[in-house]
């Protein structure tokens, strides 16, 4: 489902937009004050907290690759929040940086009406490096604001779990 | 028991895209009657100032992750209020990690769904509820 391409949600789609924005240019702020000091991983939980609820969005209207990107970064934000490489998370910080831009452009891609051309703007390449950067915190289990995390579930499987327990 | 169209229902959301896309389901389903809050910390005062008013909420939908108050938390809170113990709650969330469910479950919640959706499977999980 897709609602980028419908006009009569282009209030919708214009709303995520200027939201996606917003939050883009917070998120840069906050790895701004993680380089300044490297020993606040919080703020990369932070980061994986907010670039979350755009994740969200971007599913619910169908914007796919920012999706993607999104949630890849919503992963690395949080696993890199829980570890103590300063040198793994200068390269967090710069990869993050690199994806708030090419999200600012697709973001600006869909304001143009041009979403369908995202293929110019982001790259197979950058999805695989952001795959390569999620396989370094693979032994860091949360990866998300889940309270306790054991894997993903889909919207049937939830519906048995719920029948299971009663509901 | 029939869905009323004016039900009483307050989306709680941080995304005001969220929100508009949720309202507009919400409609699309029949419903006319619905307020909104960005956050579990807004809506929870918005919830006791309806319960002490005539117009009390009859059916949440809220998201999980919020800054201030989250999903998960305004349900406890709600649910730890007498007068409230079986207000319908629909929680959304993008995670589908079964820990969240087992413990939204916990917590009472009514009923559970997962972004992306459409119209027709928020009303087949308002349907189960009601």
């Amino acid at each position: 489902m897709s609602l980028l391409n419908d006009p009569s949600m282009k209030e919708v789609v214009d709303e995520f937009c200027n939201e996606s924005m917003e939050l883009f240019n917070e998120l840069e702020e906050i790895l701004e004050e993680f380089e300044d000091d490297p020993t606040q991983t919080d703020k990369l939980e932070k980061f994986g907290q907010i670039i979350d609820r755009v994740m969200g969005s971007a599913k619910t209207i169908g914007a796919d690759e920012i999706a993607t990107f999104c949630e890849l970064g919503k992963v690395i934000g949080y696993k890199s929040s829980q570890v103590k490489d300063t040198a793994l998370l200068e390269v967090v910080c710069a990869i993050m940086f690199d994806s708030l831009e090419l999200l600012k452009k697709m973001i600006k891609q869909i304001e143009e009406g041009n979403s369908s051309s995202f293929e110019q703007v982001s790259s197979v390449t950058f999805v695989t490096r952001l795959k390569w950067l999620k396989e370094k915190f693979n032994d860091i289990e949360r990866s998300s604001c889940a309270a306790d995390p054991e894997g993903n579930l889909s919207q049937t499987s939830i519906d048995d779990l719920m029948s299971s327990l009663g509901l | 028991m029939a869905l009323k169209s004016d039900m009483k229902i307050l989306v709680i959301d941080d995304m005001a895209t969220m929100r508009k896309i949720i309202k507009n389901m919400l409609k699309q389903i029949g419903f006319t009657n619905i307020s909104e809050a960005d956050d579990g910390a807004t809506a929870w005062p918005m919830i006791q100032e309806a319960l002490n008013s005539t117009a009390p909420y009859e059916f949440i939908v809220s998201d999980w992750n919020m800054p201030q108050m989250s999903g998960l938390d305004l349900l406890k809170k709600v649910r730890e209020t007498e007068e409230l113990k079986k207000l319908p709650f629909l929680m959304i969330t993008a995670e589908a990690e079964q820990g969240n469910v087992v413990i939204a479950v916990k917590a009472g919640v009514s009923n559970f769904i997962v972004k992306p959706f459409s119209a027709s499977v928020l009303k087949e999980k308002i349907e189960k509820i009601f």
